[in-house]
């Protein structure tokens, strides 16, 4: 079974995110950038049916700007097979990035397409869910645990009342929740290893994918800042506070 | 022989006796006049020991001075009546410098948690001695500033804390001790004298600099009140690497390679018993294969060119058969979880009650002394677990020994105290330092005569008498 795995570049998830002082999106000049977390967690999932025997061959798959080839070193280093860099400098959105990948679908033929359930830094959770409707393939979305017997999949998703089991057919996308695995380390020889493995640089052109924005940007702003809490001397200030301040108490 | 070590080995459990007398019933007279004070059980056992929890807590009370004038009134009172004071920050020590057990005020610095200035063309910060170490750093990164003295017990250490001991911790290979960083102290003298010492200078040569007399004196010549710290650029995408390496032998060539090529943050090094205790408690394992020594490098790689480098030193030992594998962070979550191997060894092993030992010697000694120290404690220790931790790269190291479960607490600390005799012997031969970085305290006290010459002690305890001639402050610490 060939897998594909679409790997987005965000902001490190530990990194203080600051807003543009001209609120125009938030600062990313000397950030550092880390692999979503989310699909890291696909990737190392891949590696894991590759190790059971049920992956042939994992392509990694990211869309954006020049330095992704980093983040696809970081998922070849993991121990994916070979990676396809879709370049454009042009802001992405999820419709235009399903698109792409639905192009890239067609030409990699994968049975399997596992990513993130959302990107950390636009928070979509829209990608998977457009991808299986564009290709018309199954989908497992928020998978805590996976099962391939054939060409049949078991997954687990986490839901608000508990545990969901289902069962779909490949071919089918599958968006991955935090608790599937653990994701490894780049080892050094892995690092080293992966600057000889094969990665492709594409264009949306060459796709034949028109990835023109749909949404303008009106402001981006900090969130409210939290007041200081204050202290009170005595209840009966408390209540009063309480209920001449605050409002909260008649 | 055997009857020496026992006496040594006992030596350290016996306080000290000194001159004062105890002034309990008085403290509720004469305390509350100067500052806010507490008397109650709960409190004088929690403010009455730091992280060692050999000796008990048994001060007398615990004031909390909220201003200078109130901690120079303490220590005038403290004079008048002969009572002795141990200062009090976080009480994270690990050698007994903040214990108080025979009935002394304790002086906590807790209430003088306040931040005075920040400036941006001087880098600097000052403030007040019960700022707590990371509060200290978040503020200066707020500001796009960096306090680089860093470790552990950051989230409750305090700054005074930190100055009065010199902390060290993981990135001295890079920054230095606490030290280098404190260009201004304010300090209340045993006499009760305030000094105002070198204002934030960078040059000011003009004659002994008292400053560093107080840095590092474990609060035995006066109270630090006030500090001006520097500050400086916070390192630039810091990337962490664990390395397996087989052999003590090969971990000071990993080491020369690296620095000989590399900015590096910190370089330390770790046991594999060491990594299976942090492991058990849930850290993800960095490697599939297991070697009996790892270490963990870091560096800053805003570019691609330190890794690069990074990568070809490791092929190099890789082929020489020095490292067998090794790991890199691809995110700021990776390096914080392949620094809790190194960080959780503490907390992993607390429940075993360690004995431990902090040593330094000079860096280029590191491999033939460990040989050497290695050899003594499987000799001495064929029963217990030994783990070895610590800054290599500044040629530190830490001994945890633990406890088996079935040994009795006392006897096992005397047995372990009657080693360290021997090991203050081997550091004595290779220059080395029976304590590296926590202090003196009361734990290292009976051992200071192997790091430190009797003429060399004798000036101390010369210069003790000019800052605290009634040695009213922090009395039996560090020499008796």
């Amino acid at each position: 079974m060939k897998v594909m795995v679409p790997i987005k570049r965000v902001i490190d998830y530990n990194v203080n995110i600051r807003v543009k002082t001209d609120g125009s999106g938030v600062e990313t000049a000397n950030v550092k950038m880390s692999m979503n977390p989310f699909d890291e967690i696909a990737v190392e999932q891949a590696i894991r049916l590759k190790e059971a025997g049920q992956a042939e061959d994992i392509i990694a798959v990211s869309i954006g700007v020049a330095k992704c080839q980093e983040t696809l070193r970081t998922a070849l280093a993991m121990g994916a097979d070979r990676a396809i860099l879709v370049q454009t400098e042009t802001p992405t959105e999820p419709l235009a990035v399903a698109k792409l990948l639905k192009a890239l679908v067609a030409q990699e033929q994968p049975q399997l397409v596992i990513l993130g359930k959302q990107a950390i830094d636009d928070d979509c959770n829209q990608t998977g869910q457009m991808l299986a409707a564009l290709l018309g393939w199954a989908q497992g979305t928020f998978i805590s645990a996976l099962n391939l017997d054939g060409q049949t999949l078991e997954v687990t998703r986490e839901v608000d009342g508990g545990l969901e089991t289902l069962r779909l057919p490949a071919p089918a996308v599958l968006t991955v929740d935090l608790r599937l695995n653990q994701p490894r380390y780049a080892s050094l020889p892995n690092i080293m290893k992966a600057k000889r493995k094969p990665l492709t640089t594409l264009t949306p052109d060459d796709l034949g994918v028109d990835i023109s924005p749909r949404l303008t940007t009106l402001k981006v702003a900090e969130p409210p800042q939290r007041q200081a809490g204050i202290k009170v001397s005595s209840v009966a200030e408390l209540v009063d506070k309480l209920r001449n301040e605050a409002k909260v108490i008649s | 022989m055997a009857l020496i070590v026992l006496v040594l080995a006992v030596g350290i459990f016996s306080l000290s006796r000194y001159p004062l007398t105890m002034h309990t019933p008085q403290l509720e007279q004469h305390i509350p006049a100067i500052c806010p004070v507490r008397t109650d059980p709960d409190s004088l056992s929690v403010y009455g020991r730091d992280w060692s929890t050999l000796y008990p807590a048994r001060p007398s009370g615990i004031a909390f001075p909220e201003t200078i004038e109130q901690v120079i009134a303490l220590v005038h009172w403290a004079n008048q009546q002969q009572m002795a004071l141990v200062p009090s920050g976080g009480r994270t020590g690990l050698s007994g410098g903040a214990t108080a057990s025979q009935g002394e005020l304790v002086v906590s610095f807790e209430r003088m948690n306040q931040i005075l200035n920040f400036d941006p063309v001087a880098a600097s910060i000052t403030c007040q001695p019960g700022v707590i170490t990371q509060t200290l750093q978040d503020y200066a990164a707020e500001r796009g500033w960096y306090y680089p003295v860093d470790f552990a017990a950051r989230g409750s250490s305090q700054i005074g804390g930190n100055i009065a001991t010199n902390a060290g911790g993981i990135n001295v290979i890079r920054y230095g001790l606490t030290r280098n960083w404190i260009s201004g102290l304010k300090v209340v003298t045993g006499r009760g004298e305030l000094l105002d010492l070198n204002k934030g200078l960078i040059k000011n040569a003009t004659g002994y600099d008292l400053r560093h007399l107080f840095i590092g004196s474990e609060g035995t010549l006066g109270f630090i009140v006030e500090a001006t710290v520097q500050l400086t650029r916070p390192p630039q995408q810091p990337r962490v690497l664990v390395l397996a390496v087989p052999e003590l032998a090969d971990v000071m060539a990993v080491f020369t390679a690296f620095r000989q090529h590399l900015e590096l943050s910190a370089f330390e090094l770790f046991t594999a018993n060491c990594m299976r205790h942090v492991v058990a408690r849930g850290v993800p394992q960095p490697f599939a294969v297991s070697s009996d020594y790892y270490l963990l490098i870091e560096f800053e790689s805003a570019s691609d060119e330190p890794m690069d480098t990074a990568l070809q030193l490791f092929e190099q030992l890789l082929e020489q058969g020095k490292v067998i594998d090794g790991v890199a962070s691809e995110s700021e979550a990776q390096a914080q979880a392949l620094w809790q191997l190194r960080e959780d060894i503490t907390e992993a092993t607390a429940v075993y009650q360690p004995y431990k030992n902090d040593i330094a010697v000079p860096v280029g000694q590191i491999v033939p002394f460990l040989q050497a120290a290695n050899d003594l404690l499987s000799r001495e220790y064929p029963d217990y677990e030994v783990l070895w931790f610590g800054h290599i790269g500044d040629g530190n190291l830490h001994i945890g020994v633990l406890k088996p479960a079935e040994l009795d607490s006392s006897e096992f600390a005397q047995r372990c105290a009657a080693v360290t005799e021997q090991l203050a012997q081997l550091l004595a031969q290779f220059n080395g330092s029976i304590s590296a970085e926590h202090g003196v305290g009361l734990t290292k006290k009976a051992y200071l005569s192997y790091t430190r010459s009797a003429t060399e002690i004798n000036y101390l305890r010369t210069l003790k008498q000019v800052f605290d001639p009634n040695g009213i402050l922090n009395p039996g610490k560090i020499f008796d």
